[in-house]
């Protein structure tokens, strides 16, 4: 006769206390995670071989004509039917109001949309990342000077400041994509300072520095591969962020001049409340392609963002 | 250091404007490029003189502020001065901030029932598809939300007006139409905010739910919907209510897009319109007033942070 309980008589006793399996599973990306992924490679591979695909060229008007017979004289003419047209074979997701190939143009839009995501975000990652890094390993005033700027930074809500760096530079790919990298210093900067923070502290950091490793590459060599992980979550979340936001800035008239964004392609389809009641494929089209790519970027991030058990993560 | 930070914002904003743009040319028009012609330099210096442009920058900031403290905004350059910013500001605040306080309470009265009801049910499927949609919600940029509701209520069920163009909503109506032209813009700002609280919420009732109190009041035999509502919701509004400073940030940057959609006259839509004619006294006025907004807001969520929850006084 023994005292001790068996495992087995601890799950009789309180059924409760059973690790449910939802926790369990926890640690997989899942099958979610994997379709976002595939959408994400699936419209950036689009927009880059947007030129080489069989696709409309998305400036052309695509006139259609039809025969109509002259109430008087009786004579059958080609006549031009008023556009925009409806989706069809041809068309599969309609045409605009200057009967453009709605489907193309979304395709040509994710060009520059997803550059300026991914330029903004990139620029975020490298300067606030490393603005931040720098001041937690260091600490010290240096820490303190950039904390503050970090804290001014945010205290503009996010779009004000976008407004207000627009209005006074011209609206090129490069200063829109600089623009919503600024946004983005601040809140990467905070996560990888606190995340150095954490790092610093650890036995790995200071057995490198017990060996004599100078501090640049501490930073380099063991600091900057663990700030990556829950950095790489941030970069996604940020990134669908990014986009959101040249999508307002452009539904504002206030993004790039040239060329056309998803945003842009949105301002015009819904700019007379006609075209949006009678021809919604113009307007719905965009908006999809926005939603989805935002979705995916933002679940593919969340998943990441469990996966890798990042508790300091938020925008 | 709310001071600090705002002043520190206040002189970013300021010294960029006044770098980046040249305000006399705004004020003067194509005037202001003309030193030859004596009577154009009379014109530029009075103007410079007037404006205090020909002081250094310090000076012309430290002037700037001390007006701006004392509620002298300015006046905007694009219709020479009249009427003064202030004007502006008081015509156009109220509007947007009605919007936002609608928005808000859209946003709770959504959030609580539905918070309650997944957490009631967590991990079921309605719960499933309860998170799935905030999720939705919350990927669903601000202006696609405003084009897809105003698609669906006013132009396809035509439940709600769609001639917000026509007029200002604001005057020459009764409060009924007023309240029904702001719904939908209220709504568009207020079911991602929802979507927000809503996850917060469910998360935070779920542990409550697991204390003994609530044990204890079912055990009494209290009816469920007591027990939710009654007992577990109060302890639990705990995020909710940190996150309300945090999310006031968001609900500006929404306010702006979804005013220029549904062309409410308000501040979104006269920051705008001040950005498009390069007005930079507005521009300046506005962003200090929705910055200075913003830290006072998260500075007194972080004293009522304080009030609600002792751990945090340490």
């Amino acid at each position: 006769m023994t005292d001790t309980l068996k495992p087995t008589d601890v799950e009789i006793l309180d059924a409760s206390d059973q690790v449910p399996a939802d926790s369990i599973a926890k640690k997989k990306l899942g099958i979610g995670f994997w379709l976002a992924i595939s959408w994400l490679v699936f419209i950036v591979g689009l927009a880059v071989f947007a030129p080489v695909l069989p696709l409309k060229d998305p400036d052309q008007n695509f006139i259609q004509t039809e025969e109509k017979e002259n109430a008087i004289t009786g004579r059958v003419t080609e006549s031009p039917i008023q556009p925009p047209y409806a989706p069809s074979g041809d068309h599969l997701f309609g045409t605009d109001s200057d009967a453009r190939d709605v489907l193309s143009r979304t395709i040509y839009g994710a060009r520059v949309s997803l550059v300026v995501g991914f330029a903004a975000i990139a620029f975020g990652m490298l300067i606030g990342g490393s603005l931040g890094m720098i001041a937690g390993f260091f600490g010290g005033t240096f820490d303190k000077v950039v904390s503050f700027l970090f804290l001014v930074l945010l205290s503009f809500p996010a779009l004000v400041l976008a407004i207000l760096i627009t209005t006074l530079a011209e609206r090129s790919l490069f200063t829109i994509s600089l623009t919503l990298g600024i946004l983005a210093v601040a809140p990467v900067g905070r996560l990888a300072r606190a995340a150095t923070l954490v790092f610093a502290e650890r036995e790995f950091v200071a057995a490198s520095r017990t060996l004599g490793a100078k501090p640049s590459r501490i930073l380099r060599r063991e600091i900057l591969p663990n700030v990556m992980i829950p950095m790489s979550a941030l970069a996604l979340l940020g990134m669908g962020v990014s986009i959101v936001a040249e999508g307002a800035l452009a539904f504002l008239g206030l993004s790039v001049e040239k060329g056309s964004t998803w945003g842009k392609l949105i301002r015009t389809a819904v700019n007379s409340t006609s075209d949006l009641e009678n021809a919604p494929w113009m307007a719905f089209t965009p908006i999809g392609a926005l939603f989805l790519t935002v979705m995916a970027l933002n679940f593919a991030g969340d998943r990441l963002r469990d996966y890798f058990d990042v508790k300091e993560l938020s925008i | 250091m709310m001071i600090a930070l705002l002043v520190a914002v206040s002189m970013l904003t300021f010294g960029a404007m006044s770098l980046l743009g040249d305000p006399l040319f705004n004020i003067l028009g194509p005037v202001a490029g003309d030193t030859e012609n004596p009577e154009n330099l009379a014109k530029i210096n009075a103007a410079k003189e007037q404006y205090y442009l020909d002081k250094p920058l310090p000076e012309r900031y430290v002037r700037w502020a001390g007006d701006f403290l004392t509620g002298d905004f300015g006046v905007q350059f694009s219709t020479d001065g009249q009427p003064p910013v202030a004007n502006l500001i008081k015509e156009r605040l109220p509007r947007t901030l009605r919007l936002m306080v609608m928005a808000q309470i859209l946003a709770v009265a959504i959030a609580i029932p539905w918070g309650v009801l997944a957490a009631s049910r967590a991990n079921k499927p309605s719960d499933r598809i309860s998170t799935f949609t905030a999720f939705l919600f919350v990927s669903l940029p601000n202006f696609a939300l405003a084009v897809i509701l105003f698609y669906v209520f006013a132009l396809k069920l035509d439940w709600l007006p769609d001639t917000y163009n026509a007029t200002d909503p604001f005057f020459g109506f009764t409060h009924k139409h007023r309240f029904t032209q702001l719904l939908l813009p209220a709504f568009t700002l207020a079911l991602p905010t929802a979507s927000v609280y809503q996850r917060l919420l469910r998360t935070d009732l779920i542990t409550t739910l697991q204390e003994d109190f609530i044990l204890m009041a079912r055990a009494k035999g209290e009816s469920r919907r007591k027990v939710l509502y009654g007992h577990a919701l109060r302890p639990s509004l705990f995020s909710v209510v940190t996150i309300f400073g945090i999310n006031a940030g968001a609900l500006i940057g929404g306010a702006l897009v979804v005013e220029i959609y549904f062309r409410i006259p308000g501040v979104g839509t006269a920051i705008v319109e001040a950005v498009l004619r390069e007005d930079f006294p507005v521009v300046l006025a506005l962003v200090m007033i929705i910055a200075t907004g913003f830290v006072v807001l998260n500075f007194l969520v972080d004293i009522l942070y304080t009030f609600i929850d002792p751990r945090v006084r340490r």
